[in-house]
């Protein structure tokens, strides 16, 4: 019990660092190819426990974001819980990869992310760029290995 | 019973996964518009405004090393031409009173009802976060304390910003002219034609819309706001017109229009009343 406690506890932690991270300042031809930071770390803790971090906190934390980042309610909680919802079925075959493979299981898995938020966007008429959106899934790829290093860091030394 | 366990597991996650669809779909439904996360940002705001203090933390920090750093000669520089730009720009002032007195006198000649003007200016920092990439916005540090109400007009020191869209108790949300949905009308002062200028996503571009293609409208031309659409007060500035394309087979003019505001890149901002 104290143990999920600790996961609960970092995993929220983690996460508001992620959703600072995300709202940090950067120049402005980088601003619209970032890469979704928060999504990643919700990813890295659902294949690490996806018992306790489960679709509920996808969801809860893509409300919060739409509260954060000033868009419509629903859309990035849609987006994270489709992406959570391929871990958790997936996840006894991502857990076995090499680094290589896992880097392009996460982009199988973010396609349908991008795709919903490109829908959703079509529907609500947000404009958007095509190439930020293949920009910032090629980013989070390239970034995913060392966040993956990172975060199970964080896992080994507190939550074990 | 093992793969049994796992079976009924695996239903509840599916049944989680729709639920949770049913339930932002819905809520993109109602929250169209940002009215009903408006809400929710207005009443925790003692909670989201912590995490956007953080956020802007780290530049905060590096502009405030940067002013320490900065050498006494380069400051006496700034200083030198700070000074000059204010004693030619109080000359420009000088001639004010006069032309306000000759307008408002032509214009009751005319007949014409007076235009709204402003009579208190206040000075909000921006709080530097990055919100959405698809949307323009700025927070700034003033809020429902200081009086402001939404539409409310922003300007920079070169032009018009955008206006205040959401309001919270300390900091409020401020909607670019630059945003894919905002819309206003100008006018061209060269030819006194009304146009309507949206928002493109891009800080650096503004599309002019329905212009037909025989319209008078050149490179070069200066915008303004116009005063018809009762929000942005008449006279400031919105831009200037960059590019011109004429397709022959569309039935409007491509026009687009830089704007002459420094958008997000602002420091401090003003608000008018």
């Amino acid at each position: 019990m104290v143990i999920i406690n600790k996961i609960h506890f970092f995993v929220s932690l983690v996460l508001l660092f992620g959703m600072v991270l995300s709202l940090l300042p950067m120049p402005e031809i980088l601003v619209s190819c970032k890469p979704p930071i928060v999504l990643l770390i919700l990813i890295y803790w659902s294949l690490a426990h996806p018992k306790y971090i489960n679709l509920s906190y996808a969801f809860i934390t893509g409300l919060i974001m739409d509260i954060l980042l000033v868009t419509p309610l629903g859309y990035h909680s849609l987006c994270f819980t489709i992406t959570i919802y391929l871990i958790l079925i997936y996840y006894p075959q991502i857990r076995v990869q090499s680094n290589s493979t896992k880097m392009l299981s996460l982009l199988v898995i973010l396609i349908p992310y991008f795709l919903t938020s490109t829908i959703v966007n079509n529907i609500l008429e947000i404009e958007y760029n095509i190439i930020d959106v293949v920009l910032s899934i090629l980013i989070s790829i390239i970034i995913w290995p060392a966040m993956f290093n990172m975060l199970r860091f964080v896992r080994q030394k507190y939550t074990s | 019973m093992n793969s049994d366990l796992h079976f009924r597991e695996s239903n509840i996650t599916i049944f989680k996964l729709f639920l949770y669809f049913v339930f932002s779909v819905s809520f993109l439904i109602i929250d169209k518009n940002l009215e009903f996360s408006n809400k929710i940002r207005k009443n925790s705001s003692y909670i989201i405004q912590p995490i956007y203090l953080v956020a802007a933390f780290p530049s905060k920090v590096y502009k405030n090393i940067s002013i320490h750093l900065a050498s006494k000669n380069s400051l006496i520089l700034e200083n030198k031409n700070l000074e000059k730009k204010v004693f030619i720009q109080s000359g420009i002032i000088q001639k004010i009173p006069a032309l306000k007195a000759e307008n408002k006198r032509l214009k009751r000649l005319l007949g014409s009802s007076n235009s709204r003007d402003s009579s208190k200016i206040l000075i909000a920092n921006l709080i530097e976060v990055n919100l959405n990439p698809f949307s323009n916005k700025i927070v700034i540090d003033k809020g429902a304390i200081e009086k402001l109400y939404l539409g409310q007009t922003v300007i920079d020191s070169t032009g018009v910003l955008g206006q205040v869209s959401e309001i919270n108790n300390d900091f409020s949300i401020v909607t670019l002219i630059t945003d894919p949905g905002h819309a206003l009308l100008v006018v061209n002062p060269r030819t006194d034609k009304r146009i309507v200028i949206s928002g493109t996503g891009d800080n650096r571009k503004l599309k002019a819309k329905y212009i037909s293609l025989n319209e008078d409208i050149a490179e070069g031309d200066i915008l303004i706001t116009s005063g018809l659409d009762n929000i942005f007060p008449e006279g400031h500035l919105i831009g200037e017109v960059s590019k011109i394309d004429r397709k022959i087979n569309k039935d409007f003019l491509d026009v687009t229009v830089i704007p002459s505001s420094a958008m997000s890149s602002n420091r401090e901002v003003m608000l008018l009343w």
